[in-house]
């Protein structure tokens, strides 16, 4: 689980005066995760745009910081709002309701809920443990990349940032049964990968 | 009877420690210690997660500096 920066009162009141040291160091902290979020939204170069335009966003902001969140949660927030709005002007939007899509594993139940096809046994020690091949790694971008936005973008505050449930409804103004459908179908999608890499080596 | 199919779509809770009611915790539990594939469905979903790639890394003074220059200039009073 990523650490959380410190947040401590001294160092938020710094950030509200106006220290620039300390927004430097916020920037430092931040902007990496900032712009993976951003990343599961748009293109590279307009989620730097955003991540950019998200940091002047807050620099403004900042003395009416209330410390009610985490300034990770409303960094992350400023950083959203940014990208929907750019995927606004390019006349895209994006929804959170899931779609009535069956999940990525639906397929290997019998009619009677029982496996028909049960997930293989992975290896997961050794010179070939999950994840430290790299043709796994590269498999595991493409379905990423493959997969709807509003699942990667779940995908990436919980399970990638270790964000909160309350925190990531709260940011997207969405119901936690919606983000708990949309995290359940990105996690069956990489499920499938996985199992399907390690009977076949193939992607 | 707690079918595999329902398991599955609740081992998300077991991941997330969302709260179930007692009687779900309790028909989850006997599911998981008679059925070997969704204990190994748990143990695999865990591990994956576990391993998935995280952007931790702290950014260069370069590129901090270069992101502070674009910032509003500080006010003067």
């Amino acid at each position: 689980m990523p650490t959380a920066p410190p947040d401590s009162p001294d160092f938020v009141e710094r950030l509200r005066q106006g220290d620039r040291a300390a927004f430097g160091e916020l920037v430092k902290t931040h902007h990496n995760m900032l712009l993976a979020t951003a990343r599961t939204l748009l293109s590279p170069a307009d989620a730097e745009e955003a991540v950019q335009d998200a940091w002047i966003a807050a620099h403004r902001a900042i003395a009416r910081f209330e410390g009610r969140s985490q300034l990770r949660t409303w960094l992350t927030r400023i950083v959203i709002n940014q990208a929907r709005m750019m995927l606004r002007r390019g006349g895209r939007e994006i929804q959170f309701d899931p779609t009535d899509e069956q999940d990525a594993l639906a397929h290997r139940f019998r009619a009677d809920g029982h496996w028909q096809q049960a997930p293989r046994q992975w290896e997961l020690a050794g010179p070939d443990a999950l994840l430290t091949r790299e043709e796994l790694r590269r498999c595991m971008e493409k379905t990423l990349g493959r997969m709807p936005d509003n699942q990667r973008l779940v995908l990436e505050l919980r399970d990638l940032q270790g964000m909160e449930f309350d925190d990531i409804c709260n940011m997207l103004d969405v119901s936690a049964s919606n983000v708990r459908v949309l995290l359940h179908r990105a996690r069956a999608r990489l499920f499938e990968l996985v199992d399907h890499f390690q009977e076949t080596g193939e992607c | 009877m707690l079918k595999c199919r329902h398991a599955v779509d609740k081992a998300d809770a077991l991941v997330d420690g969302t709260p179930l009611s007692r009687r779900e915790r309790l028909a989850l539990r006997f599911h998981l210690l008679i059925c070997h594939h969704c204990r190994r469905y748990l143990r695999q979903l865990r591990a994956l997660l576990g391993s998935l790639p995280r952007q931790e890394d702290a950014l260069d003074d370069a590129r901090t500096q270069a992101i502070l220059d674009k910032l509003d200039p500080p006010q003067s009073h």
